[in-house]
């Protein structure tokens, strides 16, 4: 599965265009990470628990993008965004979207 | 570049899971997560307890309960024979080191309550209730066994590991998980309430035993309270109160007397007071 | 009061509570998703794409922006449990069913506005989240909004 974040996959012709496909995980840290996070917070810096609680989710979210895509037979996600949002306290959403197509 | 409606596979976005397993897990997890901590907070404080001087525990709690006031303006006149009955069982404490002070409250329910600092404080009702100065003497010798095991301070220390705990739930998990965590905390610290007042019990009995050479004024004490109808027989109730059940505390008064040689059964002296 | 029945009172009420919203909530995320998966039946047809540029083939002859949102709440069962999960951390699952429900509904009423407007496609979607607060405690969440936006095109051709 070819995954691009511009419109074209460049040197390939889009042949056939599907429709938005997406993919989302919901994911939170252990409380120990939390509270660990909150003494970061006095004295500023990374947060790497959460800079690793992300970049899973991301994982996870383009994982199932990539599922979706391939369920409808397409061979190439283009022009793939990601937005993050705050779920709930404590939990963050992550969101990967883009359009499943076939190149050749 | 040609349109296809083909739909994708549904539910890729939304993992399939049993609900009802995922709510055993988490609210097991978390419980287990609450009474692991106040486990371990409980055997931190009993450990640390022991090596706190004296000194510290009276500067950190005076002033908590004003020894002067009294809840009625005139004086009560058992209060002196109350004050000596307490300075004869505290006499079988040589190496008590602190200086003790009654208060007599003007409630009808029977408790008596060792206060901070010490003061111990007898309700009205209970004087009425008691038969005989043995009985007496042993809820004195209980309240007694409370300060020489430093209680309030293992009540204080697991106190504020407790709300640490439901603080840093809070920031976690928001208002319910709270309340779990509380439930689960507060079931955990009963065990160590209960080992608490059978400690307590076990030093009143020494005094009783040294003061008159036989314990009975502790298991008539006990009869009455039967009588009197306790807290609820049910195996919840006994763990979410703070006292033991009675029928606890009278097993295990019936275990130290047998272990110690001590009678159950001995010459009762009268009440200095058995009318108001 | 009795402190068995204090004890019952305080766990009954939101174990009521928690029973209650179980089974509500499951049947109309159920029925959400029936009424989700007939309307994706029906507008297949409608094009939405996140591409920018519009392909080749097509002449288009009118474009304005359209938009389609929503606002889901969670049950109180489903709201309990993420409060847990928060404590211990992991894949939060029972926030996932409300995300993706949000966020069809939202597409589906992006292309209802398509359909409904007269044009053949839309471009450049874009999905935007925000979290919609409880006003009497930050942390809770009352609602989720999804917004769902793009150029609804009319074509010489439809496609």
């Amino acid at each position: 599965m070819i995954l691009s974040n511009i419109e074209t996959v460049p040197g390939k012709q889009i042949t056939r265009f599907f429709g938005v496909v997406s993919g989302s995980t919901v994911r939170a840290k252990h409380i120990g990470k939390d509270i660990m996070a909150g003494f970061k917070n006095i004295v500023g810096g990374e947060l790497k628990a959460y800079t690793e609680l992300i970049a899973e989710a991301r994982e996870d979210a383009v994982g199932r993008m990539v599922r979706e895509a391939e369920s409808l037979g397409a061979n190439a996600v283009v022009n793939i965004r990601f937005s993050t949002s705050s779920v709930a306290q404590g939990a963050a959403e992550l969101f990967a979207y883009g359009t499943a197509v076939t190149v050749e | 570049m040609k349109f296809d409606p083909s739909l994708p596979e549904d539910g890729i976005n939304v993992s399939r899971t049993n609900l009802l397993r995922e709510a055993l897990l988490l609210v097991g997890g978390v419980a287990a997560i609450a009474i692991a901590v106040a486990f371990a907070a409980a055997v931190a404080v009993d450990l640390v307890v022991p090596h706190i001087p004296i000194e510290l525990e009276l500067r950190l709690f005076s002033g908590w309960f004003d020894r002067a006031a009294k809840t009625d303006a005139a004086v009560d006149p058992r209060e002196q024979p109350l004050a000596k009955l307490l300075d004869r069982m505290v006499g079988h404490w040589p190496e008590c080191p602190y200086g003790f002070e009654i208060a007599i409250w003007d409630t009808p329910e029977p408790n008596a309550v060792a206060l901070p600092g010490g003061v111990i404080a007898v309700t009205r009702g209970l004087l009425e209730k008691v038969e005989s100065e043995n009985e007496l003497a042993f809820v004195l010798g209980h309240e007694l066994g409370h300060f020489r095991n430093r209680d309030h301070l293992r009540g204080l220390g697991r106190g504020i590991a407790f709300s640490l705990l439901l603080v840093a739930v809070g920031v976690g998990g928001g208002g319910s998980a709270v309340e779990l965590a509380s439930l689960a905390g507060q079931f955990a610290q009963r065990g160590f309430d209960r080992e608490q007042e059978i400690e307590a019990d076990r030093f009143g009995l020494a005094l009783l035993a040294a003061e008159y050479g036989h314990v009975s004024g502790a298991a008539a004490f006990f009869e009455h309270l039967s009588e009197l109808g306790g807290p609820g027989e049910g195996a919840l109730a006994s763990y979410f109160s703070t006292h033991p059940l009675h029928a606890d505390r009278i097993q295990a008064l019936h275990g130290t007397a047998h272990e110690m040689g001590w009678a159950l059964r001995g010459e009762q002296r009268p009440a200095f007071s058995t009318s108001r | 009061m009795d402190p068995q029945v204090e004890l019952g009172v305080r766990l009954g009420i939101p174990l009521a509570l928690l029973v209650l919203a179980y089974f509500t909530g499951a049947a109309v995320e159920r029925r959400h998703y029936a009424s989700i998966r007939k309307c994706e039946l029906r507008w297949r047809g409608l094009p939405a794409i996140t591409l920018r540029t519009v392909p080749p083939s097509w002449k288009v002859t009118e474009c304005t922006l359209i938009t389609g949102s929503v606002v889901i709440s969670v049950d109180y069962f489903k709201r309990f449990l993420a409060g847990l999960r928060a404590i211990v951390g992991g894949r939060v699952k029972v926030y996932e069913s409300l995300l993706d429900r949000a966020r069809r509904e939202a597409l589906m009423r992006l292309k209802q506005q398509a359909v409904e407007g007269g044009y053949h496609a839309i471009v450049n979607v874009r999905l935007e989240t925000c979290r919609m607060a409880n006003a009497r405690n930050s942390e809770s969440i009352a609602g989720l909004e999804v917004l769902a936006f793009g150029t609804g095109v009319k074509l010489l051709n439809a496609p």
